[in-house]
């Protein structure tokens, strides 16, 4: 069921950054079709940009959950081990141009899975989120082939050397906007429906690469909390937080989790449905 | 939205019954208003019926926390329910806002 979208509130989906846990997206979409929700537009970051890009593309569920296992396969993180001790014994040089991982395989899996995709072919307006690795920036992508924005977005840092775009070295987007609900803002969008992740904390800690990842999991963390809450006083209208509930601890590469992340997402939004729909209507 | 009120001990406790979004939040915040305008700069709001707030539902209580806190009052909140805890807590408003189990342990909390 699609409105007119001269008369209705525009809606945006924002998807954020939560590596594997962003399969929770699939969730998300299907229970918004099925409801009948019309999106306007698509943010997306990190993690979130495979989904983002695919939903405004308009890739069925079932493409959807294929994409995932197509993309982190066994060999994506080759190099990662060897890398990691060649780094602690000064035999590898890292600079900013650097990550532990080789990421041909994911170059690969990347150019397997979007081919050739362009924004400009896509159904939905579309906008990725990556930072500018010098300048600590955001950066909104939203032209061009849609594979280089999302390796640029997804670039964890250390783990997946950064992309460069435009002349722009560019890394993970979680790294400035784990959750870019000011993009949909300044894009004009009335209701904003955001799903974002909360970065799992470890409970112990048994080396440097350990706490560094302990660390940037509570920075994400903190500046998701800080951004949500000022974009909900800034902004005019409606953000309806999508925040799936995990039990366990999902990892990159959990594939095997991505059935009950599908399901997580799609428990989590038919929490908000029934204000979602309250509020469309009564804007409509 | 249903809003009630009751004072107890020199504090105003306001009662809605509903959800707080776009299409409530303005008859919320207005009724905050006048009794902020009348003087009750010490309030309760009992959220023991308000199973949803929204974006428009924070900007309420932020602007209800500014209000009395000029006039040196307050906003305190009482029996939030889990989702209205969910997005308080994922805003920061639980750091920035008092909150008590129920309404009797919020209006002694001005005493």
């Amino acid at each position: 069921m699609m409105s007119d979208v001269s008369t209705r509130p525009r809606v945006a989906l924002v998807i954020g950054s939560g590596g594997v846990k962003c399969a929770a997206a699939i969730g998300l979409w299907s229970v918004l079709t099925e409801a009948g929700i019309a999106v306007d537009s698509v943010v997306g970051c990190s993690g979130g940009s495979l989904y983002g890009a695919a939903i405004a593309g308009g890739w069925s569920a079932e493409k959807m959950r294929s994409l995932s296992e197509s993309l982190w396969t066994d060999d994506v993180m080759q190099g990662y081990r060897e890398n990691l001790k060649a780094s602690r014994d000064g035999s590898l040089r890292f600079n900013d141009r650097s990550g532990l991982v080789d990421d041909t395989v994911l170059n690969q899996n990347l150019e397997r899975i979007y081919g050739d995709l362009q924004f400009a072919d896509l159904d939905l307006p579309l906008k990725l989120v990556a930072t500018d690795l010098h300048r600590g920036e955001k950066v909104i992508l939203s032209r061009g082939p849609v594979r280089q924005a999302i390796r640029a977005s997804i670039a964890i840092p250390i783990i997946f050397p950064p992309w460069e775009i435009d002349g722009r070295l560019l890394t993970d987007g979680g790294a400035s906007d784990p959750l870019p609900i000011d993009v949909a803002i300044q894009d004009g969008a009335d209701i904003i429906i955001a799903m974002g992740f909360t970065l799992s904390y470890r409970t112990r800690m048994r080396s440097i690469t350990a706490v560094q990842e302990q660390l940037t999991s509570i920075y994400t963390n903190n500046i998701l909390n800080a951004t949500y809450a000022f974009h909900n006083l800034a902004h005019h209208a409606e953000i309806f937080p999508v925040i799936p509930e995990l039990d366990e601890q999902v990892s990159m590469f959990d594939v095997d989790k991505i059935p009950a992340v599908i399901e997580k997402g799609a428990a989590a939004t038919r929490e908000q449905l029934p204000h979602i729909t309250r509020l469309l209507q009564a804007s409509g | 939205m249903q809003i009630s009120n009751r004072d107890t001990n020199g504090v105003v406790v306001v009662c809605p019954v509903g959800s707080i979004d776009a299409t409530t939040a303005a008859e919320l915040s207005s009724h905050i208003d006048r009794l902020v305008s009348s003087g009750n700069t010490r309030l309760v709001a009992d959220l023991a019926g308000v199973d949803y707030t929204s974006s428009a539902g924070l900007r309420v209580l932020l602007g209800a926390a500014k209000a009395t806190r000029a006039k040196a009052g307050d906003i305190r909140l009482a029996a939030v329910r889990a989702d209205v805890l969910k997005v308080l807590s994922l805003s920061g408003f639980t750091s920035i806002l008092q909150l008590f189990d129920d309404v009797d342990a919020a209006v002694a909390s001005f005493a």
